[in-house]
């Protein structure tokens, strides 16, 4: 790598971490956490870049380099369904197989008297949550494997050695691609580890949205007990996957504690209790963690206010980022908030307003990171982000 | 690394820590006596036993 790469990339992250401890950096680092755009951008379909991660990062690297981004993920578009298949989890809709070419996967929650967890089982999971998901959720997730009491078979025992060896497989992948955005461009990696908070788990993969709330009212000391079983092991592997170098961020996808989902009750009772101590305890390791807030989370913003000083980069979605601001710039980095309305369906000049409005609003002190609100999918108007790129490099430098 | 504050076991759960599939003292009981070094076989027993508790915890998780 030339000196002048290593030079730019190590700007590049004293830029990004900078912004991440709420501190003023030379400039604005933009982050933009693009996912199917980047096969618009580099001329492959949907179907190429979900079912096959090399062109996926591919097509990262090579957005990338053409927009000299500071930071982007080495695959924002995350689920590679060739694993997906290997395993024969039947809850995706597939680009190319399921859907057409040049739509994106779509997850499938499943009728609520078909729920992967029925809401007698609260127990068993309660008691042993890694057993559970083996023995009960797996064979109910997948076409392959043998539910218990049901004789083996080859696509049983194959679902489990093609399943393990494409996940190391794919999950090694991301060391090398990090080393080729830093060696090709200078690209900071811009997350590492995952986190979904116990009620999401339960919403989204175990008893569906409509079963958990029908629970909320049934038995909501089993939901509470459950969400606390879960803890231990969604902070465990969020902090197996961290940045040893603790630059970067752990990432928690918040789906199903905003607004309208559940009560500010509810929310305080089962989600933010059962989130807020895997948090503080990322933060005792030394990790930040990015809250990719899907959705509106206002009135919620006084909760994470709670949260010790510079433990999270808070990123606003459907919500407005200077209200946003005003409860948690003090305390934290903001990232986002630019709408994906107006970088898919407006005008490069409606794009700077926007930039221009955040920018003004949110980032005079430092502690703010350019991104839309939400991830970027092929709707996205490159011209509009071209716009969001350098509108953001001339106007956001300190 | 790990959880410490919230892997604290209920004596009542016979639930598996963190990062644990098939805990070393359940299979320990199926070896002969061990005539080398018991901490090389825990150790690696362990960290290959990780990799399982990570593969079904992604699937719920990432996938």
């Amino acid at each position: 790598m030339p000196d002048s790469m290593q030079q730019l990339y190590d700007e590049r992250l004293k830029r990004y971490t900078t912004a991440m401890r709420n501190e003023k950096p030379d400039r604005i680092p933009i982050r933009p956490f693009v996912a199917e755009w980047t096969a618009k951008y580099a001329g492959y379909t949907i179907q190429e870049i979900t079912h096959d991660y090399e062109l996926a990062f591919a097509a990262a690297r090579k957005c990338a380099a053409d927009f000299d981004w500071d930071a982007v993920v080495g695959n924002m578009v995350y689920v590679w369904t060739g694993l997906t298949q290997a395993i024969g989890i039947k809850y995706y809709a597939t680009p190319g197989v399921d859907l057409p070419p040049e739509t994106a996967f779509q997850y499938k929650e499943p009728p609520e008297d078909e729920a992967f967890m029925q809401p007698d089982e609260y127990d068993r999971l309660i008691a042993d949550p890694t057993e559970f998901l083996f023995n009960v959720w797996l064979p109910r997730v997948s076409t392959e494997v043998s539910a218990e009491g049901e004789p083996t078979s080859l696509r049983n025992n194959m679902s489990f050695l093609k399943g393990g060896m494409a996940m190391l497989s794919y999950f090694s992948s991301f060391g090398e691609q990090g080393a080729r955005l830093k060696e090709e461009s200078g690209t900071v990696s811009a997350i590492a580890g995952m986190l979904k908070t116990p009620f999401d788990i339960l919403a989204d993969k175990l008893r569906g949205y409509v079963g958990l709330v029908m629970d909320l009212h049934t038995q909501p000391d089993k939901v509470l007990k459950a969400c606390e079983a879960l803890m231990p092991h969604l902070c465990h592997v969020a902090l197996a996957g961290a940045d040893p170098e603790k630059n970067v961020p752990i990432t928690v996808w918040m789906h199903r504690g905003g607004v309208p989902f559940v009560s500010p009750e509810q929310f305080k009772y089962y989600y933010w209790a059962t989130m807020k101590p895997i948090i503080e305890e990322i933060w005792s390791h030394g990790h930040q963690v990015l809250f990719y807030a899907e959705g509106n989370w206002t009135a919620h913003l006084e909760s994470f206010a709670e949260l010790p000083e510079g433990s999270i980069i808070y990123h606003v979605d459907q919500a407005d980022p200077i209200e946003t601001h005003k409860v948690l710039g003090d305390r934290f980095c903001i990232s986002g908030g630019i709408p994906n309305f107006t970088l898919s369906y407006g005008t490069p000049d409606d794009v700077r307003a926007a930039c221009k409005r955040v920018i003004d609003g949110v980032a005079k002190d430092g502690g703010y990171i350019m991104d839309a609100s939400a991830i970027m999918q092929d709707d996205t108007d490159t011209e509009n982000l071209r716009a969001l790129t350098e509108f953001t490099r001339e106007y956001g430098v300190y | 690394m790990g959880c410490t504050r919230m892997a604290e076991k209920d004596p009542q759960s016979t639930g598996r820590d963190p990062g644990v599939c098939i805990p070393w003292q359940e299979k320990m009981k199926d070896l002969p006596e061990i005539k080398g070094d018991p901490e090389i076989v825990k150790r690696v027993w362990e960290d290959v036993d990780s990799l399982a508790y990570i593969y079904i915890w992604h699937c719920l998780e990432s996938f």
